[in-house]
């Protein structure tokens, strides 16, 4: 087998190229202020401390983290049960099941956040069925509610699916050798089930709070103007044509994101040892 | 001794299949009872039903006087080791072995010293901060059944816990798990499928088969006196031969009476007669029961497995003729032609066509220089279906020919009335250097000669075992030779400290008490 | 018992959020009208209008073509790239996995911008290729991740044994590797498939030269809310549901996937995919006439880049069967994009930005002049459109639509003399707090301060643009929606009572609604207009002037404006309009010669600190 070494070598050059470069790119326009050229770069911090000596930019900055904080925890607890209660059934609903979640996901993003705007306005269907039951109106697009409901309904999905996958994988005697031990059903979850479905929860929050901090599309439909950061990198690349603040901007959030995703995975860490 | 569990009437369905068929069986305290059984026999579910991890679909179970059949398996005070341990991957030793004892809310002191006391008995102290996947199977094993013991349950389930372990582990496991059901003195249900772990560990046999007990009772009794055929095969290697009960402490196999020593059952019964290996003694031929041909010689460490044939079976009698094959050469042409003489089955004449011709004669023409391959352009013959020699011509276009002959024959084929049995074969015709290249030769002549054998009533295959010969292959020459093919015959295994040579003739001898007779099992 | 029950509730709940919106999306693409909430009526128009629409049918087939060739082409790749991983030492392993991590573990939007300024700063034009390069890069590391695990697992000396028989190492890794990876190698293709088909993010910062797939097509539509997009999704829906109860099926009856079963799937896929790629190559095809445009204009594709929704139903389909070329349309939502993304190293032949962004480029020496000779219909043009400040001698550009930018606001629950006392600042008035839209874009929106305040829209003086910055922040205390071309069907459906709108817009929205009236503040407003330019990098001029010079055409120019309902800059057609379609309706026609209006004038300087105030607006 050692023959087949070879077929690293091309796939080295290429992600060297192609992921590598874009990165060094990033880093470098955002140490840079803007020159008319690529040779006329000057080196400067000044992006950075743009960012932060202001309130509105690091207020952008904590509501994007919150409102995804907030997403990924409502994943979770609508996941879990729900990716628990699936895991229960028998192999042929649990496949079914599985297959009704993954389907929404095959029609496009944008498509199904459209579709939200008709069902959340103001003279929307939810708004139309209130008030067929006398119910005054709700006012819920264009609102903090609306964007992280788009969220959670975008999101949603993977969590479940990442969950289940660890649940799936659990190797059932342990589950018999826990009630076999005296442990009744609530404290089998508590104490095996749950610690070893961690390692899902964490890839579940992965795949939900990284696309939740950096979406844009989901609070410029729903939310009316609401800005989060990924709206801020957007406005700075495509409309101001700022690319040195974008490019810092972006470096700021994924060496935040980085942060959070080691302290999350310190958690399970901890959580399984303990 | 007193009652501990009783099974009434356990019945267990899946998906339509009935896995258990209604078992009875009651087990005593302090007893080492294993449950004995090829997979899908059902022991391992009758386990899961008493551990309360699937629910009977009739039946009931009392333990200790109660019946727990609906009580959850937490609640059962009975603990198990898993086939494949189920461990906490996520927990320490430590938090393992304690698992039940914290479930329970016993003081911190308490279980710690619990815990110390039961890893001690496992021989694993000092392993407390290990986690799971640093252990060694055998150390994952004991952990297994430290975790279980710990809770002191008055019955330790054990499913195949020894399947993963390597042979010396395991032989080291089963005396240590004896050890320990000794010292803990608990009733232990272990559930196996190797006769061998059952008989070294067991109080108690149960062997079951399609959810269904076959025979229980103590090692020696389940070895020596078997209910049936199929306890005496699964319990120890066997001779078990089909005979007929002439009378009580008279019984008769292959067109001879011996005696034995049961009785009670019908005149002229079916019976099968269990002989074991070890039972019967090599002697010299003519000294002893029955005379015979040693077939192989197995050293087995302690004991000589030697197999001893003792009536041949069916058997039929082929020609081989063994030629070299010289090509004629056409000088004009600069042609070669070679063909075989060849053996044709009077039945196969209808559908034969000039291509099978020279398939079957092997015709083959090519250039003198290029030595690349010309067709055979013409071929000549005529034959009458009945047998006889008949000459057959083959050439090229540049008339390059050779004449070889077929020998139009009616298989050749044995019926032995008697056994049921029939056994047929071809003569045939293979050139030196086919048989001298051969891999497998008796494969290959049982191929050339299309050996086969078949039970006269149901048409069954039977396999031909055994290919005679009297040629040696290095030294072959052209000519004609017998080859001879034949069923098994009457065979015994015997387990002796004596030795044999094979191919020599012997006699075998055993003692009335060793013959067991048994039941004919219904079908 | 109970608990069961309840559990089914939760699931069932789950499944109601789920397909909520599809059922809903569904439903009305099988509306009457246009209308997103309210049923009209069955009827399939809006499936006769997708197939009629060239722009989304080649969407479909760039999305289509680039999920295929993207899935097969990173498939290899990843597959070949883990076998020779697995084989690696253990710390090029690591680094390369940390590497392939980078898409995975980084937000999307990381890697988009990483590969924009990467196909930016080696000038790579970006167009199908880029996108199709893009799309390869991110799904290898997918595939990968979804085989590696598989080798993992596989026994380490199955290629040798291939190869102690005799096997070659390729023969060996064909006949007894990959077979062994089959299953991880058909997920990782479906993920790659997935992701691709799906992807927007990345696709929005990499592509150009017209080259859209579904994802970046409904997000530049959001102009006009298109239920066509509804019945695709619909016929989307509906193809997965019966491919995968086929496949069900399929699996079902063999209980075991084998080599053989996988490579049905493939082949089966394959064709029908390969099918619908032709089909939907033959729709978007082209007609011919008899005109040779190489030899005529020294090229037959023309690349043209125009704000969304903002061209007549008709008008390419005629020019490209006119003049026997393709044209490869693309839309943009603001001149920001427009101006990056040609920065960006994308080139067309046409672009239509407004007034003060053709000012710019002026004076970044981007355009080239248009020999007026070519552009016969000139003098149909109106007057008030030409020779404007910002290209005072129309050498540059050709005036397109033209409009102002006012208040529509709903008749029955605002009270006129409201708006014409208070102008802008009706946008303040309590009485309508929640109830307004505010258009995203700092330009409209700081005129709208400074003129409520009574400056010019063009000042530079700090005072009177800090006092503007603090109108704006007073404004955001009403709770205005801040959107962009949402706020159409917003004011149309009613779900807010007060805009700021585009006249052209305004117009359209009064067809629709006529309670919408349309009013401009007498504090003075922006005039606008966009025109028809030719960048300096445009490859094929002279048929970028003869499609100037054709929409200039009576019959185009009424096309154009009669569907998007802005203004036309020909005259005889604006007053067509204006007697026929829109008669009636005041936003059709702009204000003119009033002395408070102005036009916006570039400032490069000034346009940064607004662009950056109205970010700190939003963000509050």
């Amino acid at each position: 087998m050692k023959s087949y070494k070879k077929l690293i070598q091309p796939y080295v050059i290429w992600i060297s190229i192609f992921l590598v470069v874009p990165m060094l790119l990033i880093l470098l326009y955002a140490f840079t202020s803007q020159g008319n050229d690529v040779m006329t770069f000057h080196f400067t911090f000044e992006n950075f401390i743009r960012f932060f000596q202001d309130n509105v930019f690091l207020g952008v900055l904590i509501d994007s983290f919150r409102i995804a904080l907030i997403t990924t925890v409502i994943c979770i607890l609508i996941g879990y049960p729900a990716a628990y209660l699936i895991s229960k059934m028998n192999v042929k609903h649990n496949g079914f099941f599985i297959l009704l979640i993954t389907l929404p996901m095959w029609i496009n993003m944008l498509v199904r956040t459209y579709a939200w705007i008709g069902i959340l306005n103001d003279n929307g269907v939810i708004n139309n069925i209130l008030s067929f039951f006398g119910v005054g109106k709700v006012h819920m697009i264009h609102t903090e509610f609306a964007v992280i409901l788009g969220m959670v309904y975008n999101f949603l999905p993977f969590m479940i699916l990442q969950i289940h996958s660890s649940l799936a994988k659990l190797d059932k005697s342990l589950l018999e050798a826990s009630s076999d031990l005296g442990a009744t059903p609530f404290e089998t979850f508590k104490k095996v089930i749950f610690p070893l479905s961690l390692p899902g929860v964490i890839s579940g929050i992965t795949l939900v709070f990284l696309p939740a901090v950096s979406s844009f599309f989901i609070p410029k439909l729903l939310g009316g103007g609401q800005l989060l950061i990924g709206n801020l990198i957007e406005n700075y690349f495509v409309s101001t044509g700022d690319w040195n603040f974008g490019s810092a901007i972006s470096l700021i959030m994924a060496l935040l994101i980085m942060v959070s995703m080691y302290l999350t995975k310190r958690l399970d860490k901890n959580g399984g040892d303990s | 001794m007193k009652k501990l569990i009783q099974f009434k009437n356990i019945v267990k369905n899946f998906d339509d299949t009935l896995v258990l068929k209604g078992i009875n069986l009651d087990i005593y305290e302090n007893e080492f009872v294993t449950l004995l059984g090829p997979s899908g026999c059902g022991k391992t579910t009758l386990l899961r039903i008493l551990g309360g991890f699937l629910e009977q679909d009739e039946g009931s179970i009392v333990f200790d006087n109660e019946e727990i059949s609906k009580l959850p398996s937490y609640k059962r005070e009975l603990n198990t080791v898993f086939q494949k341990y189920a461990l906490f991957p996520h927990m320490n030793i430590y938090d393992n072995v304690a698992f039940g004892l914290k479930i329970k809310k016993m003081s911190d002191d308490v279980i710690r010293q619990k815990v110390t006391r039961m890893l001690k008995l496992v021989s694993l102290e000092g392993y407390e901060e290990r986690n799971v996947d640093q252990l060694s199977g055998g150390q994952q094993q004991r952990i297994a059944i430290a975790r279980a013991l710990v809770n002191e349950p008055k019955v330790l389930l054990l499913d195949e816990p020894l399947g993963a372990l390597d042979l010396k582990l395991r032989k080291e496991m089963q005396l240590e798990l004896k050890k320990i059901q000794q010292e803990v003195g608990i009733t232990f249900i272990y559930v196996t499928h190797d006769q061998e772990e059952a008989l070294t560990m067991s109080d108690k046999i149960v062997v079951m088969r399609d959810g269904e007990i076959q025979q229980v009772g103590s090692p020696t009794d389940i070895y020596n006196e078997p209910e049936n055929e199929y306890v005496a095969n699964f319990i120890g290697d066997s001779n078990i031969i089909d005979g007929i009960m002439k009378e009580d402490y008279l019984v008769a196999f292959d067109e001879h009476n011996y005696e034995c020593v049961d009785f009670g059952f019908k005149k002229n019964e079916d019976v099968d007669i269990v002989i074991r290996p070890e039972d019967i003694d090599i002697v010299k031929k003519g000294k002893g029961k029955l005379n015979g041909k040693v077939l192989s010689v197995l050293f087995k460490g302690v004991h000589n497995e030697i197999i001893v044939e003792t009536s041949r079976g069916s058997h039929v009698d082929v020609t081989l003729t063994v030629y070299e094959k010289k090509p004629i050469y056409n000088e004009e042409a600069g042609e070669y032609i070679s063909a075989n003489n060849f053996y044709l089955d009077i039945q196969d004449l209808e559908e034969l066509n000039d291509d099978d011709i020279i398939a079957r004669a092997d015709a083959q023409a090519w250039d003198a220089e290029s030595e690349d391959y010309l067709s055979i352009a013409n071929i000549e013959y005529d034959i009458k279906a009945e047998a006889g020699t008949y000459p057959v011509t083959f050439s090229t276009s540049k008339g390059t020919k050779i004449q070889v002959d077929i020998f139009v024959v009616k298989q050749k084929y044995v019926t032995d009335e008697k056994k049921r049995i029939g056994i047929a074969a071809f003569d045939f015709f293979t050139t030196l250097d086919e048989i001298q290249e051969s891999q497998a030769l008796d494969t290959d002549l049982r191929t050339w000669a299309d050996a086969v054998s078949w039970n006269l009533d149901t048409d069954e295959d039977i396999e031909v075992r055994n290919v005679d010969y009297d040629f040696d292959v290095d030294e072959l020459t052209p000519g004609k030779y017998i080859v001879s093919f034949s069923t098994i015959g009457r065979e015994f295994k015997i387990h002796t400290t004596r030795n044999a040579t094979v191919d020599t003739h012997v006699g075998i001898d055993f003692d009335p008490e060793d013959i067991h007779v048994m039941e004919k099992m219904g079908f | 018992m109970k608990k069961r029950i309840g559990s089914k509730i939760f699931l069932g709940g789950m499944l109601v959020f789920f397909y909520l919106p599809i059922i809903y999306m569904m439903f009305f693409s099988f509306n009457s009208s246009k209308s997103l909430s309210k049923f009209t009526g069955f009827s399939l128009r809006w499936y006769e209008q997708m197939f009629a629409n060239k722009t989304m049918l080649e969407s479909i087939y760039y999305t289509l073509l680039i999920a295929i060739i993207a899935t097969v082409v990173s498939t290899i790749v990843g597959t070949l790239a883990s076998i020779g991983l697995s084989r690696s030492k253990k710390i090029l392993r690591e680094i390369v996995i940390q590497i392939n991590n980078l898409p995975i573990m980084n937000p999307e939007i990381v890697t988009a911008i990483g590969l924009m300024l990467f196909f930016t700063s080696l000038h790579i034009e970006k167009g199908f290729f880029t996108l199709l390069l893009s799309h390869i890069i991110f799904c290898i590391p997918y595939v990968m991740l979804s085989v590696m695990p598989r080798i993992r697992r596989l026994d380490p000396n199955l290629a040798e044994a291939a190869m102690d028989l005799g096997a070659t190492p390729f023969y060996a890794l064909r006949k007894v590797v990959i077979p062994q990876l089959m299953p991880g190698i058909v997920a990782g293709a479906l993920i790659a498939f997935t992701m691709s088909f799906d992807d927007f993010i990345i696709s929005y910062f990499v592509t150009g030269k017209g080259v859209n797939n579904i994802s970046i097509m409904v997000y530049t539509m959001s102009k006009r809310v298109n239920p066509t997009i509804n019945s695709l999704s619909t016929i989307i829906v509906l193809f997965i549901t019966v491919a995968l109860v086929v496949v069900n099926l399929v699996s079902m009856r063999k209980k075991r996937y084998t080599n053989r079963s996988y490579r049905h799937v493939f082949v089966i896929s394959a064709i029908v995919l390969g099918l619908g790629i032709a089909g939907l190559n033959a729709l978007r095809g082209n007609a011919s006439s008899e005109i040779d445009p190489i030899k005529e204009y020294g090229c037959n594709t023309l690349n043209v880049f125009n704000w969304g929704e903002y061209v007549g139903e008709d008008t390419i389909s005629g020019f490209e069967e006119k003049y026997n070329v393709t044209v490869n349309y693309s839309v943009f939502a603001s001149n920001e994009e427009m101006y990056t993304k040609l920065l960006g190293g994308e080139s067309y032949d046409v672009l239509i930005p407004s007034d003060y962004m053709i000012e710019r480029m002026i004076q970044e020496d981007m355009l080239k002049k248009i020999d007026l000779k070519n552009i016969t219909n000139y003098g149909g043009l109106s007057s008030e459109v030409l020779n404007l400040s910002y290209d005072p001698k129309n050498e540059y550009s050709i005036p397109y639509f033209w409009g102002s930018v006012g208040i529509i606001y709903n008749s029955e629950t605002v009270k006129k003399e409201d708006v014409e006392k208070e102008g802008f600042n009706v946008l303040k008035n309590p009485k309508y707090k929640g109830r307004i839209y505010v258009y995203d874009s700092e330009r409209d929106s700081f005129m709208m301060a400074l003129k409520a305040l009574g400056y010019s829209m063009n000042t530079t003086d700090e005072k009177e643009i800090n006092e503007a910055y603090e109108w704006l922040k007073e404004l955001k205390e009403n709770n205005p929606v801040i959107v962009t071309d949402e706020v159409i069907d917003g004011m149309i459906n009613g779900e807010k009572d007060i805009a700021v709108v585009y006249s052209g817009d305004a117009a359209y929205i009064h067809d629709e609604n006529s309670k919408m009236q349309y009013f401009e503040p007498l504090e003075g407003t922006n005039l606008w207009s966009d025109g028809m330019v030719i960048p300096k990098n445009s490859t094929c001029p002279l048929l970028a002037e003869e499609y100037i010079n054709y929409n200039l055409e009576e019959s185009v120019a009424e096309g154009n404006s009669a569907y998007v309902g802005y203004t036309s800059s020909v005259e005889k057609v604006r007053e067509k309009l204006a007697n026929n379609e829109f008669k009636g309706n005041s936003a059709y026609i702009p204000r003119s010669g009033y002395e408070k209006d102005e036009i916006f004038n570039y400032n490069e300087k000034m346009k940064k600190v607004l662009a950056e105030l109205w970010i700190k607006v939003k963000a509050k």
